[in-house]
């Protein structure tokens, strides 16, 4: 700010200018995302069923979701698996990917078509598979069908077997063109001149991804991990529009399990206390995943 | 190897390379594919072996009775006057306070920019419920503005770190051209600030705009009413009413889809730099 003239500080520095500029912003963040979540804290404590007589019942939600809860922990353990696949298959998928995009002289045919699931509505994205997964008129079984592979034809989604692979799929394949995008753009960022260098010094083409681009590309990595994570944690329309965590629980997830105990169950309070682990799970998660992932000696 | 063996060592790579990606775009395109087509055949014709379906004729009165009996007509208007309200809101908030977080200069900016983000991180998921009640509160609950107000909160964070990007970048010397002509804080940033960074203002604003118009779980929370309800409840009115008449369900789905889709091609550049962002930023 050394450059910046006297008169010209005044105006910087006019708080009630200051004002007038961010409270509006945190007025709406405080109201629609911090105040509620202070009222989570509050209902988690009790009782509920949304409308009516309110009891405090103290940690008894918060004892019963730890200790006793097998679905909150299936939902937090299906979530682990979600993000375990994103990483080590979506992630590397959609790298390689990337590099070959990178290569290609036009690529933005390409880019174009691999990002057209991730603009769509969720509602029409999980809605289109549930119609390719159903065991009478899906498109999967036809195409086992017609590959002679009779005996692979299921009923996806109420199979306990595949469900949960199911919904797998469907969360990689919806979310593919996004972890594509990331990797490209990252890529491209990279100039020409780092690589040239590289290849002069007689790194072998493996080594040039593993020891250059890689590294130099590390934050974008660690951007996409930790959306990876994240995002696999707070999935819930794609589950609450197709299985709604059936059959029994085997797919269930943690948000749409706390809908399920609100929405369905009449226990909000219980519902309540979901939201605030959650909460507590997702910061926790995200700073985990940025500490592990920076510990790697990145290039900044 | 000669230089004629390298040559085509080259040529197989590319081939291989071209095949690769062709095989995952036609993973992607495939499924909507399939849906698209069977929009335009008759209901029954799901049940044959062929995985798709030559229309004979196309069956145009499918989309005719998504279009009647989804409400689209309906859902859609809903869903312009909500997406449209969230999108102003969201891209004037997170204008002004991305400007006072970066290029002003006071003691709590950088804790305030951090308590902006935070949108990025809370699930949206942990809010229905409290907000189910909050609202209710205030008269909130089922109405258009109810919505409106958690989709604007939710853009901020994303909105603040994308102008914040691209406000960072600018010159000083311009703003305090401008001071010394007299201009004051509103002037300067409606007639110097934001034309510097109207590529920022229309990702936003496409950006805010998809996310609102693709959003199911808020709009099944927050609103009851039929009558208020956004486009992607003529998909589920489907599912439900219509649940044998695939055709016509599909056809639905087509429709609700086609708006992102022209938004997609219209706006590309603008939707890839948000996309660029939130990976080199976020």
């Amino acid at each position: 700010m050394h450059s910046v003239s006297r008169g010209m500080r005044t105006v910087f520095t006019n708080r009630a200018a200051i004002a007038a500029l961010t409270i509006p912003a945190l007025a709406v963040m405080l109201f629609a995302i911090v105040a509620p979540i202070a009222l989570s804290v509050y209902y988690s404590f009790t009782s509920w069923s949304g409308f009516g007589k309110l009891t405090f019942v103290g940690f008894r939600n918060y004892r019963e979701l730890i200790l006793a809860d097998s679905t909150f922990w299936r939902s937090l353990a299906n979530a682990g698996l979600l993000a375990l696949v994103t990483v080590l298959v979506q992630n590397p998928i959609a790298f390689l990917l990337a590099v070959a995009l990178s290569k290609i002289g036009r690529s933005r045919l390409f880019r174009t078509i691999y990002f057209v699931p991730a603009i769509l509505p969720v509602v029409v994205i999980t809605k289109l598979w549930v119609g390719i997964f159903n065991p009478n008129y899906g498109l999967l079984n036809k195409v086992l069908q017609g590959l002679g592979l009779r005996g692979f034809q299921l009923a996806w989604l109420s199979d306990p077997a595949t469900a949960l692979w199911s919904l797998i799929f469907v969360m990689i394949w919806y979310g593919f063109g996004w972890a594509l995008l990331f990797y490209y753009s990252g890529l491209m960022t990279m100039s020409r001149e780092v690589e040239e260098a590289a290849i002069i010094d007689g790194v072998s083409r493996l080594q040039l991804y593993t020891r250059v681009v890689i590294p130099y590309i590390f934050p974008v990595v660690q951007a996409v991990l930790i959306i990876a994570v994240v995002s696999s944690l707070k999935q819930m329309e794609v589950i609450y529009l197709s299985t709604n965590g059936a059959p029994g629980d085997t797919t269930q997830f943690v948000a749409n399990y706390l809908y399920l105990k609100a929405f369905s169950y009449g226990e909000y309070g219980y519902g309540s206390a979901i939201s605030v682990v959650f909460v507590a799970v997702a910061l926790l998660v995200t700073a985990a995943t940025r500490r592990m992932t920076s510990r790697d000696p990145g290039v900044d | 190897m000669g230089a004629h063996g390298k040559a085509a060592l080259r040529r197989m790579t590319g081939a291989a390379l071209y095949t690769g990606l062709a095989v995952f775009a036609l993973l992607q395109l495939f499924p909507l594919l399939w849906l698209v087509d069977f929009s335009l055949v008759r209901s029954g014709e799901l049940f044959g072996p062929r995985i798709l379906e030559i229309p004979h004729p196309v069956q145009w009165i499918n989309f005719f009775r998504a279009w009647h009996d989804g409400h689209i007509p309906q859902y859609f208007l809903n869903s312009v006057i909500i997406v449209g309200g969230s999108v102003v809101g969201a891209t004037v908030l997170s204008f002004c306070a991305a400007y006072a977080t970066s290029r002003m200069v006071w003691k709590l900016r950088v804790a305030v920019y951090n308590v902006m983000l935070l949108g990025m991180i809370i699930p949206i998921h942990t809010t229905l419920l409290p907000n189910f009640v909050w609202f209710r509160l205030f008269g909130l609950y089922d109405t258009r503005i109810g919505l409106m107000i958690p989709y604007v909160a939710f853009n901020l964070a994303f909105n603040t770190l994308m102008f914040s990007g691209v406000m960072r970048g600018l010159p000083r010397s311009i703003e305090e051209s401008a001071y010394l002509d007299g201009a004051g804080m509103p002037v300067l940033l409606a007639m110097v600030v934001a034309p510097m960074v109207v590529p920022g203002i229309v990702t936003v604003t496409i950006m805010t705009f998809l996310s609102g118009w693709n959003e199911f779980i808020m709009a099944n929370t927050f609103l009851a009413t039929e009558s208020l309800r956004t486009l992607p409840f003529a998909v589920i009115r489907f599912a439900g009413e219509y649940s044998s008449d695939y055709a016509v369900q599909f056809a639905c789905m087509t429709l609700v889809a086609v708006p992102p889709i022209v938004l997609y091609f219209l706006f590309n550049r603008w939707i890839m730099a948000g996309v660029t962002a939130g990976a080199v930023k976020g």
